[in-house]
Order: structure tokens, then C-alpha cells, then sequence
């Protein structure tokens, strides 16, 4: 460690190890935080090479005395240029503007009109599907304008297209928020899916009984 | 502001002689402005970063070769305007302290 070898007793070891990751973690996507980590352990090596004066091997209490002199992360107290580093984090959403994009989770035929109706805010998609139905029948143009945007209108695959679908900025909250939804969405299916198979197999066991009497 | 403060007494101590981290926490505990030395390195690093303090490796007897660190031009003419904002800042709060003081 900092460029001093050192004989050190295996829980010693552990401990430090565990203290300078912890140190890594509190300054990482700090401006120069390798010059830090490196200043910072050399330190260290300086303090436990002071201690050994008399003995050769580093113990655990040489490396809790270490730890007292530089501190622990908490202790640190927030410096500004982590705070301004943690809000350039938490500040990155960048909007984007409302895309029209076709609705997979929520369609009858083609999802385009939920798709739609997210794009001008109705909240109710059923009321653009009757406005397309109506003009499908009195005028003609719907059928083949459902169409035509069945075609045109990209589906949302992504998380990142739903945001968009919806008009959210795009944030790792939002992002988080629309996997959870999806994993939800499996998970019910799934559950459908091993409903219906307990239900096969009742009707199958009911049927056997049925041709042993 | 403790901040603020903090980096003062740094730069003072280092304008009076090259200094060594752990020097520069010995002076400032006595003052209590500070408790453990991982609050120093960022905060040096910060300051050479922004060109204010330089450094340069010694060997040291005991141990790894260590960083001392000076002021640079810069960092000379940062002390001095840190050193008027700060005695403007002291008699502010002295004259209005003052005024309270007195009309009780």
C-alpha cells in the first residue's frame, strides 16, 4: 500500500480493505478522486508504518488506529464539489417532447388509438376507438387511416418510449417506475398463465376418474 | 461558510510554510475546526485543482515520500482578497452584534 509492502494479519486486512472501498465509494465521480484515494492511502501506510517500530506485523488495532486518524466517510462531511457532483447525478433529466407511439399494454387491435389517446391526454382511449369506429362507418377514411398508422406509428418497446408516449422527462426514477410496471405486467401473466394450466389439468384428472368407473 | 472558513485557515497556514497534510489537521485541531484528516484531501486536492496550491514530493524518513503543498501566485492573491472579505465580514457582524448588544 502506498507503495510499501506490509505484513498484515488476515481480519487487519479485511478491515482495511473494507475501509478503503468505502472510502473509493464515497469519493467516486469526484473531480481527481484517484489523487484523493492515493493521498489518502498513503497516509495510511505512513500511520501503520509508524506503529511498527517494534514489530513486523500489522495487527488489527494498528489499522483502527489508522482509520481514527483519517476518519470514516461520515465524517468527511458533504464537500461541495460531491454535492455539486451528486446533483449533476440527481439533476439529469432530460425532457424530451411527447412522441406518438403505438401502445402495446393497452390495445384492442393495434394499440393505436391508446397510443393516441396518451399523445393528446384523453384519459380514456375507448372514445377515440368509437370516434374511429364512427367514421369507419359513415365516412370510409377510418378503416384505412387505422391502418395507415398502424404501419407508421413505431410501438413502444422501450421504457424509454413509454416516458416518451406519456410525456415524462426521462429519469432513472421514471425509468424504475415504468420497469416495475412491466415486471408487474409479467408476473400477472405468468400467473394467468399457471391459473389456466391448474385448470387443464383438473379438467384432464376429472376426466380420467370419469373412464375408471 | 464553515467551508469557507476552513479553506482560510488552510491557506494561511500553508503561506507561512510549505506544509504537510497532517501538519496543517495538528494546527487546526487546536482550533477544533476540524476532527479527522479524510476531510483535508479533497478539500487539497479541490484547491490545486482550481490552481490555487502546488506541491512538491519529499522524502520522508518514515514511510512513503510526502506531498508538501505551497501557494501559487494565484493562490497568493485568493489568501489576500479571502483576508479582506474576511475582515469586512468580521466587523459587519461585530458593528451589528454591537448594536444589539447595546439596546439591551
Amino acid at each position: 500500500m502506498g507503495g510499501f509492502p506490509f505484513t498484515i494479519d488476515v481480519d487487519a486486512f479485511a478491515h482495511l480493505e473494507d475501509y478503503l472501498d468505502k472510502i473509493q465509494a464515497h469519493f467516486a465521480g469526484t473531480e481527481g478522486f484517484e489523487e484523493i484515494q492515493d493521498d489518502i492511502e498513503m497516509r495510511m501506510a505512513e500511520l501503520l508504518q509508524s506503529r511498527l517500530k517494534s514489530k513486523a506485523i500489522v495487527n488489527g488495532d494498528d489499522v483502527q488506529y489508522a482509520i481514527s486518524v483519517m476518519g470514516s466517510p461520515e465524517d468527511f462531511g458533504v464537500d461541495e464539489a460531491i454535492e455539486k457532483a451528486f446533483h449533476r447525478k440527481q439533476g439529469s433529466n432530460y425532457k424530451t417532447g411527447k412522441r406518438l407511439f403505438r401502445d402495446p399494454e393497452d390495445k384492442v387491435i393495434g394499440g393505436v388509438c391508446s397510443g393516441l389517446a396518451s399523445y393528446f391526454g384523453v384519459a380514456e382511449p375507448l372514445w377515440i376507438r368509437i370516434g374511429f369506429a364512427l367514421v369507419g362507418i359513415f365516412g370510409g377514411i377510418g378503416l384505412p387511416l387505422y391502418l395507415l398508422m398502424w404501419a407508421l406509428v413505431p410501438e413502444a418497446k422501450t421504457p424509454k418510449d413509454f416516458l416518451a408516449m406519456r410525456g415524462e422527462p426521462i429519469n432513472v426514477n421514471n425509468i424504475a417506475k415504468i420497469v416495475e410496471e412491466q415486471v408487474e405486467q409479467i408476473s400477472d401473466h405468468l400467473s394467468e398463465i399457471g391459473q389456466d394450466w391448474k385448470e387443464r389439468r383438473r379438467k384432464k384428472k376429472s376426466w380420467k376418474k370419469r373412464r375408471k368407473y | 461558510m464553515r467551508k469557507g472558513v476552513l479553506e482560510l485557515c488552510i491557506l494561511s497556514i500553508i503561506s507561512e510554510e510549505e506544509a504537510y497534510p497532517s501538519d496543517i489537521i495538528e494546527k487546526l485541531k487546536n482550533f477544533e475546526l476540524i476532527v479527522v484528516e479524510g476531510t483535508m484531501y479533497p478539500l487539497l486536492t479541490r484547491l490545486k485543482n482550481a490552481g490555487l496550491l502546488g506541491y512538491n514530493w519529499r522524502e520522508s524518513t518514515s514511510g512513503p515520500p510526502r506531498k508538501y503543498y505551497h501557494l501559487t501566485d494565484d493562490g497568493k492573491a485568493f489568501l489576500s482578497e479571502l483576508i479582506n472579505t474576511w475582515h469586512h465580514l468580521v466587523s459587519v457582524v461585530d458593528q451589528s452584534t454591537k448594536n444589539l448588544i447595546g439596546n439591551e
